[in-house]
């Protein structure tokens, strides 16, 4: 359980979009980044062991709850955001006929 | 133990990352965010973390994909309105007619699917920029032409163009298609 | 191929930068929070499962701002997809899909499965993993199923955008009759030397409103996009 495998994770999503010519394709790495960043989160939160923090028995030490609260936020804005930019994705490929990025923006004609 | 089944499946998490960022077809590519949501959901489990697993299962592979679905096969449309019905395109079992082999081979070079309709009332203005349709065809009867119609600022109108050059009976023509929520 | 090469060199310049700043992590890392969590947690807040006890009592500001952002979210899609003309004489040709008899019959026996389960996860967020956003999430993909059924049945958007701003403005209002009982805002309003039973009333109705919140956005965003076009 590493926080080094889970950055290489935020990595390969930056690239995806870095280096993309659709524009649906950007929203897809978007959602790389976003599950890799709570990945890390959670991970920075169990460095030193422990149990579920739900204090039902007897238990000795518990992993932080604060880190796990916020992601769970997190997670819904995430999808809320995603349907946003889908919406806009559909209204740009009425408008103007393809979803490329460079044909959008008018550098290159098909 | 549950070390090596943690660093395993985090390597396979890059693996999947990597399949999604380097594929071409945006359809196949749902299933593998499907994928990815429900492994990531179980190394959230062996964080200690349950609460944000089930908000990961049923949010990442349950919703996403659905709206990811819906708004892939609405792009893969283009809507043609028809108001010239005389044989320019002839319906039945299969359509036939002139009109639809220059749709039919404009269609299949970008890879979309025609969706034909008949009747729908409203102005041009209207039709074009709050129901998406893409395409209207008329016809002149003083002069025998058929006027295709099409937005400015698409950016197919150039290759329609090009197309229908050498026939003398079909004409295409643009204008700006209504106002934008710029 | 130049810019390529040069963004592969600036991530891996990041990744570097990461594996350095993580080097002493172990003599930055400080256990109070979790300590102080551990030990007042219960008594303060009234639920065992801390996590719902931070997010529901201790930072119930940052949950109502979500709640807030999920209202612009869906009112920025409506506003976005708006039609004027009515679409009474509109027939698409290749529009006649049937979903097949199989899943007409399953969606029928699973839909109450479906229901019923999310509703025990939105009122048992206090006891055991789960809560109103994980349990609102699980409510609107068990309403979703319903367009598998009869995909020309569409529901009246308005009346669902209604709803939930009443259900925002209830939140706000449960939120700060603290400020009467307790003298703080923002908090459980039952004084700390209740007992634990009575205590968890207030989480039980919180986490009600804020699932079925949850699930009527859900279920609104996806009525626009399939209304979309049609």
């Amino acid at each position: 359980m590493s926080p080094i495998l889970t950055f290489i994770v935020i990595l390969v999503g930056l690239y995806g979009l870095a280096t993309s010519k659709n524009i649906i394709k950007s929203v897809f790495c978007v959602t790389i980044i976003e599950a890799g960043v709570i990945l890390l989160f959670l991970n920075l939160g169990n460095l030193e062991g422990g149990s579920i923090p739900i204090l039902d028995g007897i238990v000795e030490n518990i992993v932080d709850p604060l880190p796990q609260a916020l992601m769970i936020t997190t997670i819904v804005i995430g999808a809320t955001i995603t349907a946003l930019a889908l919406m806009l994705c559909i209204k740009i490929f009425h408008h103007y006929g393809s979803i490329e990025w460079k044909e959008v923006l008018g550098k290159e004609e098909k | 133990m549950s070390e090596y089944i943690s660093y395993g499946l985090q390597v396979l998490l890059i693996v999947i990352a990597i399949a999604i960022v380097f594929h071409k077809r945006n359809f196949t590519i749902i299933i593998l965010i499907a994928t990815f949501g429900l492994i990531a959901a179980i190394l959230y489990l062996m964080n200690k973390a349950p609460d944000v697993a089930i908000a990961e299962v049923a949010i990442g592979s349950a919703i996403i994909p659905l709206i990811y679905v819906v708004s892939i096969s609405r792009q893969r449309e283009f809507i043609v309105l028809d108001r010239a019905q005389d044989g320019f395109i002839t319906y039945g079992e299969t359509f036939s007619g002139e009109g639809y082999e220059i749709l039919d081979q404009f269609v299949k070079s970008y890879d979309l699917s025609l969706n034909l309709c008949v009747d729908i009332r409203g102005s041009e203005q209207d039709l074009t920029s709050q129901l998406n349709v893409d395409l209207i065809i008329t016809k002149d009867t003083t002069r025998n032409l058929y006027i295709l119609k099409g937005k400015s600022s698409s950016v197919l109108m150039s290759k329609l163009r090009q197309m229908v050059k050498d026939k003398p009976n079909i004409r295409v023509e643009v204008f700006k298609g209504g106002e934008s929520n710029d | 191929m130049i810019r390529r090469i040069t963004l592969v060199l600036m991530l891996v310049i990041i990744f570097g930068v990461f594996v350095l700043s993580m080097i002493d992590l172990q003599s930055l890392y400080n256990t109070s929070g979790k300590d102080y969590f551990f030990a007042n947690g219960v008594f303060e807040t009234g639920s065992l499962n801390l996590v719902t006890g931070i997010y529901l009592d201790y930072r119930l500001f940052d949950s109502l701002f979500e709640a807030g952002i999920l209202i612009v979210a869906v009112s920025g899609v409506m506003w976005i997809s708006q039609h004027e003309i009515e679409e009474k004489n509109a027939t698409f040709m290749f529009d006649k899909q049937k979903t097949p008899n199989l899943f007409v019959t399953f969606s029928r026996l699973v839909y109450p499965l479906m229901l019923g389960f999310g509703i025990y996860v939105i009122v048992n967020g206090h006891v055991s993993p789960g809560g109103g956003f994980q349990g609102g999430a699980i409510v609107a993909t068990a309403i979703l199923i319903l367009y598998y059924i009869d995909i020309n049945k569409t529901t009246d958007v308005a009346k669902i955008l209604t709803i939930e701003k009443i259900l925002f403005i209830l939140i706000v209002l449960i939120g700060s009759v603290g400020l009467i009982t307790r003298g703080e805002v923002f908090t459980n309003f039952f004084t700390l030397s209740t007992s634990t039973n009575l205590k968890s009333i207030y989480l039980i109705a919180l986490n009600i409103l804020i699932g079925t919140k949850v699930a009527l956005g859900m279920v609104a965003i996806f009525t626009a996009f399939l209304k979309e076009g049609r």
